[in-house]
């Protein structure tokens, strides 16, 4: 099994200037999945993902095969698949490179993918922000639909599938999978109540697969080299391999694709190490959304079952480092407004409650908070996970905890002396004199 | 007047029972209850907002978190279902949920203003409650709270204070899901998230004041009772609506000697827990132009006289008279009806009695007698919410009886199919997803005798049921056809009255050829019965004269003497009539509550109590009474029934009983009716009328009715007065901005609207604001009217 | 000191007293001289804010509050061109009943605008029972310089919230001439 070193599969032609035209895809053997998967029936491709252990790449890590069989079969609906590219998670940037420098890979996965669940028409809701991704995403459907891959009978083999290109408005909420659909049927975006579950009424009340850019990126390439290739990648648990989209104060943030499995410190080498050569102050494996970690964590595998063990998650895989010269209270502070600012309002917990934790972390930004307030985050943080109506909330009251596990300090020290009187605010800039750090 | 439940035993489906245990209590309750539900039924209240009984869960509050064994997280009690064997611990014994319940009301009342002392929900407030029970006592909130400029209008008549919301949607999902009006709907997010309406389109939902009553919170309140008292200053008495024949149940709340407001109250066999908004705010009528003392007319001049001294005048006027007539007001209670009944058949010794002032016909007199009169009842609301199929004729549930319209909609989202006959495929059928079969207006007979196979098919499912309103009266054929229909296809035919007082002023005998209980005149045996128990020797053995007839006796000097009770000359189609017939008449009695046109033309008037005043009942559609107490106990003004028995008095006969009680006891002595009923009637239809326009009319909810004087912010919200035809006619007339309808006696310029209407027909309100068809162009439905865009 | 008869000693408190300082107030001959202190409960007034304008909203909590149900009141709502109060209600009927009253203050503390407050006028006394249910306009405060009589609108550019926050100096011309317009109007 390879969990270490730098392997570029969905990446792998990403220097190539016409990659996201289809002659350009074809030319580095695009679109072959496609057609090995159209010779099999929608069962077997349903097995060989399940056979692969490809897990969601959206965040949660759900096993992508077994959601797809909970589609029910023959039940005279009409089914449905959505790709989430509504990526907007803070620190990550990975679908949406993705959608811009291979949209094709994400077209023959799609194509694959409805075509194994029976899905006859397919959305790919993306975030409205990124019109450029869009004209690509829309550009690559439309090239499919001349080159016959998609609309009736496709490859011949019976199969029609329209695929539509929707985009979102701007709300963080759309990534979650229910207030993505309702957004989709024109409703305001706000997650639905669970069950009945997507996979059972979904889209239009009808049965529906919702996958991440990334894992509907993966499908073509396990369909055309096969499963043990496939499982050659990662770890037993986490196989395969994962765009980690790196930023934070490194020499070269970016995109490297690696097999699970592979370190932080590893990845950070690839990365040219902390600028400046300093130390990771504390890190965060996937999006703001899952707890950080600190220098010592850096030799534990990127593996969803290592990083739950560690409390954390891996989330995204799309890590965020920063050095010394950050203030955690200031970080966690713009993270809560964040929250605060995309709290769609559904729920109670997560409404007041990011309304309230950010109003509080404000007064410690400036030095303002209290000792007995320290705690009290710590509960009001408390009274919000679990409680809330999705993982919104969820990932609202994830930060500070964490954030207090290991600094503190740095908190306490809020209560008199403000984060930036703390640290200069300055020094953490990207383009910061090396002088003042 | 009993009811039959025989329906109901077979309907009943076979439920899987699962065990559920709650606080250690184990309870056995049907498969798919919701955890709510069965800590409920235990005795046990788990703190809820979002959460109503009626509405589809949405578990947005939070606050009803109770922790279920194996389940790692606190679960939302209002939205998980049970299952067999699940162990629940709510608050009372989960440090769990107590817990979260708690963290849930701080962040409740984080942005929740202090207004509880200038609130109007203040008192009988369940954010108030539950932060006594389920609430820290401390809150540790020490920032700013967010504020909205308030109250900002929704409608004329709601009014929100977004600082008070805690987004429970329970208004938002009231009206899109109860009302089928979703013009209100939460907008922005997080903290801002907010109840709002899209602009310029106010939430004018005949049903808005439901949301005032199902806020958890004083966020929503009406432009009527805004600051106008607090609960615990008032006094509440159970009620029945006096608007429609819905027969809703409704709490009266009163002090200092006025109703301050009304509320829907809980009566899941009728009006669940919703009523409209006519029947919400329209009853600020009852002190309006009130008829105080006994009045009598005196050289052309009406004068005040003291109570003996105008019942003796009346006494000697009514003797004196050689034949008599009686008009009942469709809003009477039914023991008034039947003290109208009674007095015309013992001391006028006559059968000229109507209650239908309004337009009718001999053949809708015949179908009253022959199958509505003293029947069984067949179709309830229940049956209703079950039917496979509901065929709707001359009748608009939406305008002329909403909380049918309301059972309707419940029926049509289980899967009901609603057709409609008529010309209009009104916004109302649309909320029904119902079918219009279009008819011309006056065609209806035709279209009925050659309703399509497919629908004939379907209305001899069993539990199919045919509508019919009151409109079917001004239809020629219409009530014979119909009643063939029945015939035919074995559907349960209702009859739908739009007043509150009609069904039970027929089964109380108050029209000519009927006694009591649906009892044919014409039949000896059913004369002698009542005769009998009126004490009386017989009974005036032939049918007497009804409707226009009678109108056009008093007219023509037949009628000595006339008794009105409650009547409105505005009603009649032909006014001129009613008005030529009071005038001609030699002695007119009016009982009435107000000044109005009828006092006027009376020459002895009595003032006789409004609803609040008198206990009584109603009967609704189905034939159910709706018995209701007197609201305000200590009230001086008397009901109808007793006023006719002192003046029976006064003539020195005895009419037996007049209180609520003996003749609630006359009436069920006297006891159903199972001997032969009345021809049914057998009218060829009528002609179509000549014409490039003919007219489709009903009265609008909330119109000029006299019963919504004095209440301007519901007026507000009436629906827009317009002439709608279809886009083909609009097209013909130039797609003016209005039109001028003329008729013979006048026209009207109204805005012009295109909706669902067929070629040729043009639908206007009948008496609304700036539209009143009887009185301004002299047409009713079915006639014919011309039509020129307006400059 | 030899033993005094009895009865000659009971007179020591008599001639000690005649020479003490009078504690008798001469009331109502001197009721100048003998002010009730500053706190002393006595008759209610209504306040007003400083244009004019009365503080009473109408919301009745003094008629709660009185544990003697001694106040009745009744709130309307102000009206374009018939404002008495800022914000949306005013005390249309305002009448505290003084055969009731008991004087304990308990309305004082429940009025949330301060529009009802304690003078320390106690001399209520009148030989009818009808003359001691006061009405709104003897409880209301006398017009101070700056003040005009209601009904007129706010200062203009201010909202009800200026008025609780004390933001008001006084009536400005423009509310002059409403009710002047007023008064000249039949």
């Amino acid at each position: 099994m390879i969990t270490t070193g730098l392997t570029p599969i969905i990446t792998e032609h990403w220097d190539k200037p016409d990659l996201y035209t289809i002659e350009g895809y074809r030319r580095v053997g695009g679109y072959q999945g496609l057609a090995t998967a159209m010779k099999m029936d929608p069962d077997a491709i349903i097995g060989q993902i399940k056979d692969s252990g490809l897990r969601g790449r959206g965040g949660a890590g759900f096993p992508t095969g077994m959601k797809w069989g909970f589609v029910p079969q023959n039940d005279g609906k009409p089914h449905y698949l959505v790709v989430n590219a509504d990526e907007s998670e803070p620190g990550a940037c990975k679908d949406i490179p993705i959608m811009l420098a291979n949209p094709h890979a994400l077209v023959e996965g799609v194509i694959i993918t409805s075509y194994a669940i029976r899905a006859s028409h397919a959305f790919i809701y993306i975030r409205g922000e990124v019109p450029h991704a869009i004209r690509k995403v829309a550009n690559a459907v439309a090239e499919a639909r001349a080159a016959g891959l998609i609309g009736d009978n496709i490859l011949g083999s019976g199969f029609s599938l329209d695929v539509v290109v929707h985009s979102g408005a701007g709300a963080y909420i759309c990534g979650e999978e229910t207030a993505l659909l309702d957004s989709l049927e024109g409703y305001r975006g706000q997650p639905r109540l669970k069950p009945p579950f997507p996979a059972v009424a979904g889209l239009y009340a009808s049965p529906t697969v919702i996958n991440n850019v990334e894992t509907i990126a993966n499908i073509p390439y396990i369909l055309d080299r096969g499963v043990p290739w496939f499982r050659q990648f990662g770890t037993e648990k986490s196989p395969g391999f994962k765009v980690f989209a790196i930023s934070g104060h490194v020499v070269h943030p970016g995109i490297y694709e690696a097999p699970l499995g592979i370190t932080m410190r590893e990845l950070l080498e690839y990365a040219g190490g902390i600028r400046g050569g300093g130390e990771v102050k504390f890190w965060l494996p996937g999006g703001s959304s899952v707890p950080m970690l600190t220098a010592e964590h850096l030799d534990i595998p990127l593996t969803y079952e290592d990083m739950a063990a560690a409390g954390t998650m891996l989330g995204t895989g799309t890590p965020m480092l920063f050095d010394n010269t950050v203030s955690v209270v200031k970080a966690v502070t713009r993270w809560l407004d964040f929250y605060k600012h995309e709290s769609c309002g559904k729920c109670t917990p997560c409404r007041e409650g990011t309304y309230w934790i950010t109003g509080v972390l404000e007064k410690f930004e400036h030095g303002r908070g209290t000792a007995a307030e320290v705690d009290t985050l710590v509960n009001l943080c408390s009274q919000i996970a679990g409680r809330s109506f999705c993982a919104l909330g969820d990932a609202a009251a994830t930060p500070y905890p964490a954030a207090l596990k290991y600094f503190r300090a740095e908190f306490e020290a809020a209560t008199s002396t403000s984060a930036d009187e703390q640290f200069n605010p300055v020094a953490s800039y990207v383009f910061a004199e090396a002088a003042t750090r | 007047m009993t009811i039959t439940s025989d329906a109901g035993s077979d309907l009943t489906p076979q439920v899987e029972m699962v065990t559920v245990v709650v606080d250690g209590v184990a309870i056995e309750i049907p498969k798919g209850t919701l955890v709510i539900r069965a800590a409920e039924l235990l005795g046990i209240e788990i703190p809820r907002f979002c959460d109503h009984p009626l509405l589809e869960p949405v578990a947005a509050c939070r606050m009803c978190l109770v922790d279920i064994e194996g389940v790692p997280k606190p679960q939302p009690a209002c939205a998980q279902v049970v299952s067999e064997g699940m162990q629940v611990r709510t608050q009372l014994t989960s440090p769990v949920a107590r817990d979260a319940q708690e963290g849930v009301m701080e962040f409740l009342l984080l942005n929740h203003p202090l207004d509880c002392p200038v609130c109007d929900k203040g008192g009988e407030c369940p954010l108030q409650n539950q932060a006594m029970t389920a609430g820290r006592p401390e809150s540790r909130f020490d920032e700013v709270k967010r504020t909205f400029p308030k109250p900002i209008n929704v409608s004329a008549q709601i009014l929100l204070d977004r600082e008070r919301c805690v987004s429970c949607a329970r208004c938002t999902r009231f009206a899109e899901q109860i009302a089928g009006d979703p013009m209100l709907e939460l907008l922005e997010r997080g903290a801002n998230q907010q109840v709002g309406t899209a602009v310029d389109q106010p939430f004018d939902s005949y049903f808005s004041g439901n949301t005032v009553q199902i806020c958890p919170v004083g966020a929503l309140t009406s432009a009527a009772y805004r600051f106008r008292s607090r609960p615990f200053d008032l006094v509440s008495v159970p009620t029945t609506c006096e608007h429609c024949a819905s027969g809703c149940s409704l709490r009266t709340d009163h002090r200092r000697g006025t109703v301050t407001r009304r509320l829907a109250w809980d009566e899941p066999a009728v009006n669940e827990e919703w009523n409209c908004d006519k029947g919400r705010f329209a009853f600020t009528y009852q002190e309006q132009g009130r008829v105080t003392t006994p009045l009598i007319r005196e050289d052309g001049q009406l004068r005040v006289a003291s109570w003996p001294e105008a019942l003796d005048f009346a006494a000697r006027g009514l003797s004196a008279a050689s034949s008599h007539g009686v008009l009942v007001g469709g809003r009477s209670t039914v023991e008034d009806s039947y003290a109208y009944a009674r007095f015309a058949r013992v001391a006028l010794k006559t059968d000229n009695i109507d209650f239908r002032v309004r337009d009718s016909s001999d053949e809708e007199a015949q179908f009253l007698r022959s199958a509505v009169a003293g029947t069984a009842v067949r179709t309830t609301y229940e049956t209703l919410e079950q039917a496979p199929v509901v065929l709707l004729i001359a009748f608009e549930p939406e305008d002329e009886s909403p909380i049918v319209f309301l059972r309707l909609r419940k029926a049509a989202r289980g899967g009901t199919r609603v057709y409609a006959v008529g010309p209009v495929a009104t916004r109302g059928l649309a909320k029904l997803s119902g079918t219009l079969i279009p008819a011309k207006p006056g065609a209806e007979p035709a279209v009925l005798a050659e309703l399509a196979e497919q629908v004939r098919a379907e209305l001899q499912a069993p539990g199919a049921v045919i509508m019919v309103g009151e409109r079917i009266a001004g239809i020629q054929g219409g009530a014979t056809a119909v009643l063939q229909l029945a015939q035919a296809t074995g559907a349960a035919l209702t009859w739908v009255p739009r007043r509150a007082g009609e069904r039970g002023a027929l089964d109380a005998g108050a029209l000519a050829g009927l006694l009591p209980g649906g009892r044919p005149l014409t039949e000896d045996s059913a004369r002698a019965a009542v005769a009998a128990a009126w004490g009386v020797d017989s009974l005036p053995a032939t049918v007497g004269l009804a409707g226009a007839e009678l109108l056009a006796a008093a007219r023509d000097g037949a009628i000595g003497a006339l008794i009105t009770g409650g009547v409105e000359l505005g009603d009649l189609a032909d006014q001129s009539l009613g008005r030529a017939g009071l005038e001609a008449a030699g002695f007119v009695v009016a009982l009435e509550n107000h000044h109005s046109a009828i006092t006027e033309l009376a020459d002895v008037v009595f003032p006789v109590a409004v609803v609040t005043e008198k206990a009584g009942t109603f009967m609704n559609w189905e034939g159910r009474p709706r018995p209701f107490a007197q609201t305000f106990k200590d009230a001086l003004v008397m009901s109808d029934a007793v006023v006719l028995g002192m003046l029976a008095k006064a003539m020195n006969i005895a009419v037996g009983a007049s209180d609520v009680a003996g003749i609630r006891q006359e009436l069920g002595a006297l006891g159903a009716w199972t001997g032969p009923r009345a021809e049914r009637p057998n009218v060829p239809a009528g002609p179509v009328a000549e014409g490039a326009h003919l007219v489709a009319t009903w009265r609008a909810l909330i119109d000029n009715g006299v019963m919504q004087e004095g209440e301007p912010y519901l007026a507000a919200t009436a629906h827009l007065v317009a002439a709608t035809v279809s886009a083909t006619t609009a097209g013909a007339l130039g797609n003016p901005e209005s039109v001028t309808v003329t008729g013979p006696l006048g026209s009207v310029t109204v805005p012009l609207e295109i909706g669902a209407v067929i070629d040729g027909v043009v639908c206007l309100p009948l008496n609304s604001p700036g539209c009143v068809l009887y009185r301004d162009l002299g047409v009713r439905s079915g006639q014919a009217v011309t039509i020129k865009g307006a400059l | 000191m030899a033993e005094l008869p009895q009865a000659v000693r009971g007179f020591g408190v008599t001639f000690a007293t005649i020479f003490k300082k009078v504690v008798t107030e001469q009331y109502p001959e001197q009721a100048a001289k003998f002010p009730p202190k500053p706190r002393y409960h006595g008759r209610h007034q209504l306040n007003r804010w400083a244009d004019g304008l009365e503080k009473c909203i109408g919301c009745e909590l003094c008629a709660w509050a009185c544990p003697a149900d001694a106040i009745f009141v009744q709130g309307a709502d102000n009206q374009e061109g018939d404002r008495h109060s800022p914000g949306e209600r005013y005390g249309r009927v305002y009448q505290i009943n003084y055969l009731r009253c008991i004087f304990c203050g308990l309305c004082i503390e429940a009025c949330p605008t301060r529009a009802l407050t304690m003078t320390n006028e106690f001399e209520l006394a009148d030989n009818n029972r009808a003359d001691l249910i006061y009405e709104k306009q003897d409880l209301l405060t006398p017009l101070l310089p700056g003040m005009l009589a209601p009904p007129h609108e706010m200062v203009p550019g201010t909202t009800d919230t200026d008025y609780y926050a004390n933001k008001i100096t006084g009536a400005v011309p423009e509310q002059a001439v409403q009710v002047d317009a007023e008064q000249v109007a039949p």
